[in-house]
């Protein structure tokens, strides 16, 4: 998997410890929060990103698209500690990326989009139980996560990139040696904020951290102490999800993957994503 | 000696109440001078050291402060209901026929011997498995009302029993059924004994009622929570809505003494 080569500045506590034990035989520190893409890639677990599945047309009679319509209201969760994909305004509404891209497609299947917080960690749990329709939250295609969620095509796909402290000295990949995932020790947040939060009250149990490079982005514009490293780790595909315990959604699933496909072609995926990250994020970038 | 020397009993105590009253209100101007002193001196603090963003707070406060009116919607609807069950759980408890004691005890044993957190987590997250599912805010609602209950149970219980028997033994010496006895005689006097404990039961929730905040009810601690991980601005996020909570609770207690002095008339 991914090496990354080490330069004279070493992590402090690695050094530390270096010290005593071999070296290269400590596990680099790496924050990333619980139930992401993240977390496994780092521990090189099976559920890795993955493509979507086939989707076919369906009737929407006795469908969650037909509840949907007849209620006028799609119902989105979403976790609002994201910015700049999801995130409040003082006033208390909803802005970001994923707003905007669940507003959109609600309004072309004719509903009002109703946003939802839910913990990040409670949404990829499953289980919905119907308290909301869709998740329109920057959700990664994964193998495990497909047995829980049918999933529409990717509307987007942001980098993984690790970063660093700013107190580590760490700037970029050849400062460090590891292996991912066999010399990494992956140290979990509830979220990938919770990481970045810990840097910043000076908190030393790590250096590292992998998020997407946009949530990285934005600690960075907001004066967190942390640099952003290297070039991205992998691609995640991000992509409307729904669950699989609830009603029946093949109908459902076929609409939003076609408006996907619109948004796409028409180029208002690309225009979001330049509004909200700067950059066109519509297409995979070429991994590194 | 002369006469006039002699104080007149009147003015002697006019002199002792007015003395007692100088004292009491030095008294009262120090404990406040203290109070403001202190803060002062904590806010001070925290300003000086903790790097704070006034901008920041002038900006979100009102969202986070917005939190308020569900925190205490929220615990004042939890402590109707938390009565209610806690009056039945206490008739209960009393009770001699076993399987109703039984019940009631079982409901205090269970409710107390758990989590609040777990109660909350269940209610919301695995009730669902065996076909029940409720939105998060009557989730929270009927685990705090249930948890609270349990805990108010034996408050009632204790209030019951604290009136004396010669109450209940005049009363049915007059004739009294069994239940007129209950409510007119035993249970007025009872309500009166355990005013402080309701009290102190529902500052208790206004605050319990923060952990509600897990199931995304966008209570006070929830939008202190979202506004400050979001703007990685958690130390003044955290001190509104402590603030706010600690604010609650001033407002409410002094209503609460109130209470109680009214109540405690019949004592005098």
């Amino acid at each position: 998997m991914t090496t990354i080569r080490r330069g004279t500045a070493l992590l402090a506590g690695l050094l530390i410890l270096a010290a005593c034990q071999q070296a290269g035989a400590v596990p680099a520190a790496v924050c990333v929060g619980e139930a992401t893409t993240y977390f496994a890639y780092l521990t090189g677990s099976e559920d890795q990103p993955d493509a979507q599945d086939p989707i076919e047309q369906a009737d929407a009679a006795g469908d969650l698209l037909e509840s949907v319509q007849e209620a006028g209201v799609l119902r989105i969760s979403t976790d609002a500690n994201y910015e700049p994909q999801s995130f409040r305004e003082p006033d208390g509404s909803w802005v970001g990326f994923d707003i905007d891209v669940g507003t959109e497609i609600a309004e072309r299947l004719g509903v009002e989009a109703e946003f939802q917080h839910q913990d990040w960690d409670i949404i990829t749990a499953g289980n919905w139980n119907e308290r909301w329709d869709i998740s329109v939250g920057s959700m990664t295609i994964t193998t495990g996560r497909k047995e829980l969620f049918s999933f529409t095509q990717p509307y987007y796909y942001t980098p993984a990139y690790l970063a660093a402290s700013e107190r580590s000295g760490v700037t970029s990949l050849d400062d460090l040696e590891f292996t991912i995932p066999d010399d990494v020790e992956a140290i979990t947040r509830p979220t990938d904020q919770n990481c970045i939060e810990d840097i910043e009250a000076g908190r030393t149990e790590f250096d590292l951290l992998m998020t997407s490079g946009t949530v990285i982005d934005g600690a960075v514009e907001g004066g967190l102490p942390i640099v952003k490293i290297g070039e991205p780790v992998f691609n995640e595909p991000l992509s409307v999800a729904i669950d699989k315990a609830g009603p029946e959604h093949a109908a459902l699933l076929y609409e939003i993957d076609q408006i996907i496909g619109e948004m796409h072609a028409d180029g208002t995926l690309t225009a979001l994503s330049e509004e909200w990250f700067g950059t066109d994020f519509s297409q995979e970038a070429a991994a590194d | 000696m002369t006469v006039a020397e002699i104080p007149q009993p009147g003015s002697l105590l006019a002199q002792i109440e007015e003395s007692q009253a100088r004292y009491r209100s030095i008294f009262r101007l120090k404990f406040f001078a203290t109070w403001a002193g202190l803060i002062g001196l904590l806010l001070a603090g925290l300003y000086f050291t903790g790097n704070i963003d006034t901008a920041f707070i002038a900006e979100w406060g009102p969202f986070i402060i917005g939190g308020a009116g569900l925190t205490v919607f929220v615990s004042a609807v939890s402590i109707v209901f938390a009565t209610i069950l806690a009056l039945i759980g206490a008739i209960g408890r009393l009770s001699r026929n076993p399987y109703i004691n039984g019940i009631a005890s079982l409901y205090v044993s269970l409710v107390r011997g758990t989590p609040l957190i777990v109660q909350i987590y269940f209610i919301y997250l695995a009730l669902p498995q065996l076909g029940i599912v409720l939105a998060a805010i009557p989730s929270g609602i009927i685990a705090l009302s249930f948890n609270y209950g349990a805990y108010m149970t034996e408050v009632f219980r204790a209030g019951i029993q604290a009136v004396p028997r010669g109450q209940r033994e005049a009363a049915q010496s007059l004739g009294l059924t069994e239940r007129l006895v209950m409510w007119r005689i035993v249970m007025p006097q009872a309500f009166r004994i355990v005013i402080p404990a309701i009290g102190n039961d529902f500052v208790a929730m206004l605050k319990d009622s923060s952990l509600v905040s897990i199931l995304a009810v966008e209570e006070l601690l929830f939008r202190s929570q979202l506004v400050g991980r979001q703007n990685f601005r958690s130390l003044e996020a955290l001190v509104i809505a402590a603030a706010v909570y600690w604010l609650l609770t001033i407002i409410f207690s002094y209503f609460q003494q109130r209470l109680e002095l009214r109540m405690a008339r019949g004592d005098r």
